[in-house]
């Protein structure tokens, strides 16, 4: 069910994170349901899942390898780059900290289930000249990955970035979150042939700022919301890649499981109709 | 339930146990990054901590340059000195560790009820299961605590989240000096398989010396090895050590409110003494104020604490129970100095003392059997009493046991 073919693109769905003991209460897991064997019965569930810690750690490889085998062999994993690479940047120790990611990501590299490198940038990283010397540096070192940038900055929102993303074929992310001034704006553009990525974080607008992640993503969408995104954008970008995934942010109490699902089925009505 | 989502299994059931998250922090060379916070042109010099002047002085703590170049805690600071030549060499400072302490733990209590303070060590755990619907993931809990910590206290605590207290702890010291380690659920075995015995907390040089004796220097060379056979040469430590090398810890995060169960007074000497009159003098006037805020309370301890710090940093620490439980002066000074000589065993001078009586209950209604022993309790509770009630009326000063006369003479 969310893994589905759109226009001959394979698009999987599921969600950000998936280690939410709040989800227990919320329904999604059995009740008992051990920290550590969320993943498998999330597995049951979904058939990709967007790894977040990776954004606070950086991943080690026999940690990962151990995750790896928890899931069946065809499920995908899409991993956060750690904020030492984009939130948090040492200019002196970077590009060490780039190669131990790609050691740390070897296992999900060479079983074929690392669907995405995610390299999300802070409100902050603005299009001046250091941070696209930054960024064009950060690209050659992860280069052979499969890279995907979300900017929360609206000034990368022009021509030459993504004609710059389309040489490297790395995926713009295309993010729906509130409408604030500043913000990334939602777009369709695809920048590589090979992949779509769509994170939805929700439009939370009062939360979005509190630095509290569960008033920040707090929010449900409506079926006219999702509706509106699978006619104006994902349909027209499953038409020129050939995967794509989609994960919603918006995980408190469940709420990412129930979107996640009913986008699902939207989607697969949309491609028997 | 999530709209859209379906449940297919019953609601929980309330004796379904919350998965545990427990974050440590961890402050390395607590003692040096304090004292760098406050002399920022002693970053990235090695520092020793320590009381140079006085006689067969011992290293207190030490900086990371410092450890590289072969200085260890407990060194004498002549040795030391000879393996760091260059090295700055600061006294002790136990008061401002202390308030760096309070400091750190006033940041974290906003976010749990359940934090377990170390000795003025810069340790702290934080038990954060169950509040993720309110902070959200404890991750992104430890990650902030990290970075509200290192932005307005300047200091920079590694940071590990895991099940229990056990892996947690483990987990910072495998990344010490800096950095943060999350451990997932389920993975403390595999976590622990190749570290070394040494990283266990609770494993002891005994227990370590005796694993050597075997050839078993990792977590997973125990591990390998069942229960009973563990018991043959450990006995009754061979539950722990199966348990630790597996990384198995059902130890809760004592809160932070117990802490308020207790009475703690202390005392610095203007001139450091090892006279043992005017220890025993001090410790007696500490065991009277204690004791009195103790019967304020309407309380009596069942433990009495002393900690201990001599002339070059050396800090010991000795309890004794009190059996049954009392807040009555003379029964709790003698318990409190039978701690202090089990604490006090060099011959270096005492700075600093202080005395923590701690398990509070409320004072036992049973009367002794024997007509005698009912006798002399009755007495001496009435003495007590007797001298609350003068100082009540008269002040504190009014009326002094004679053994406090030393104490109170060696000040000036």
């Amino acid at each position: 069910m969310t893994r589905l073919t759109l226009q001959n693109c394979r698009i999987r769905i599921g969600t950000s994170g998936y280690s939410y003991p709040e989800w227990i209460d919320a329904g999604v897991y059995p009740p008992g349901t051990r920290a550590a064997d969320m993943l498998s019965v999330y597995a049951r569930l979904f058939s990709a899942t967007e790894l977040n810690y990776t954004w606070y750690q950086m991943p080690r490889a026999a940690a990962i390898d151990r995750m790896r085998q928890k899931v069946p062999a065809d499920f995908g994993f899409a991993a956060k780059l750690t904020r030492t690479l984009t939130h948090e940047i040492k200019a002196a120790q970077w590009q060490d900290e780039a190669a131990r990611y790609r050691d740390g990501m070897a296992p999900l590299v060479q079983s074929g289930q690392l669907l995405a490198v995610l390299m999300q940038f802070p409100p902050g990283f603005d299009r001046s000249r250091d941070h696209r010397v930054y960024l064009a540096a950060l690209l050659d070192a992860l280069a052979g990955l499969p890279l995907a940038v979300e900017f929360r900055n609206a000034s990368w929102a022009v021509g030459p970035v993504f004609d710059e993303l389309k040489n490297r074929h790395v995926t713009l992310a295309a993010v729906d979150a509130p409408e604030l001034p500043g913000l990334f704006p939602p777009l369709s553009v695809v920048t590589c042939p090979d992949r779509f990525y769509i994170r939805f974080h929700g439009r939370n607008a009062r939360g979005w700022r509190s630095g509290n992640m569960q008033k920040q993503f707090d929010y449900n969408y409506t079926e006219p919301e999702l509706t509106e995104w699978i006619d104006q954008r994902i349909l027209k970008m499953a038409g020129q890649t050939k995967n794509g995934v989609i994960f919603f942010n918006n995980h408190v109490r469940g709420q990412a499981v129930g979107n996640a699902t009913r986008l699902a089925a939207m989607l697969a009505g949309s491609s028997t109709g | 339930m999530p709209p859209g989502w379906r449940r297919c299994w019953p609601v929980r059931r309330r004796a379904d146990p919350m998965p545990r998250a427990i974050i440590h922090l961890n402050i390395a060379d607590f003692a040096v990054a304090v004292e760098r916070q406050m002399d920022p042109r002693l970053k990235g010099r090695p520092v020793i901590i320590a009381r140079a002047a006085a006689a067969r002085a011992v290293v207190y703590d030490m900086s990371e340059e410092a450890y590289a170049g072969g200085v260890r805690k407990g060194m004498p600071i002549r040795r030391a000195m000879r393996r760091m030549p260059g090295a700055t060499v600061l006294p002790p400072h136990p008061d401002c560790y202390e308030r760096a302490m309070g400091a750190l733990l006033k940041r974290v209590l906003p976010y749990s009820p359940l934090i377990e303070p170390g000795e003025d060590d810069g340790h702290l755990f934080v038990d954060v299961t169950g509040t993720s619907r309110l902070f959200g993931p404890s991750v992104d809990v430890a990650w902030r605590l990290h970075r509200e910590i290192r932005t307005d206290l300047g200091l920079d605590p590694i940071w590990s989240v895991a099940a229990n207290k056990l892996v947690a702890k483990v987990a910072t010291r495998v990344v010490k000096p800096v950095g943060e380690y999350i451990v997932g659920a389920g993975d403390e075995s595999a976590f622990m398989a190749p570290l070394s015995l040494e990283l266990v907390p609770g494993i002891n040089a005994g227990d370590l010396s005796r694993l050597k004796e075997f050839n078993l220097t990792r977590a997973r060379h125990v591990a390998a090895l069942q229960l009973s056979q563990l018991a043959v040469p450990f006995g009754h430590r061979a539950r722990f050590l199966y348990a630790a090398v597996r990384g198995i810890d059902s130890s809760p995060v004592r809160p932070q409110n117990q802490m308020r169960y207790q009475s703690v007074v202390d005392y610095t000497f203007d001139d450091d003494t090892n006279d043992r009159s005017v220890l025993e003098g001090r410790v007696y006037a500490l065991t009277e104020a204690a004791a009195l805020d103790l019967r304020c309370r309407g309380l009596a301890a069942r433990r009495v604490r002393i900690v201990l710090d001599h002339s070059d940093g050396v800090r010991r620490v000795r309890h004794q129970i009190v059996s049954p439980a009392t807040a009555n002066d003379r029964v709790l000074f003698k318990i409190a100095r039978s701690a202090l000589h089990q604490a006090w065993t060099r011959r270096v001078r005492v700075r600093y003392l202080r005395l923590v009586c701690d398990r509070l209950c409320l004072p036992p209604a049973q009367l002794p059997l024997f007509d005698a022993e009912r006798s002399a309790m009755k007495k001496r509770n009435h003495l007590i009493d007797t001298l609350d009630r003068i100082r009540g009326r008269f002040g504190h000063d009014a009326v002094r046991v004679g053994r406090t006369l030393a104490a109170c003479q060696a000040a000036p």
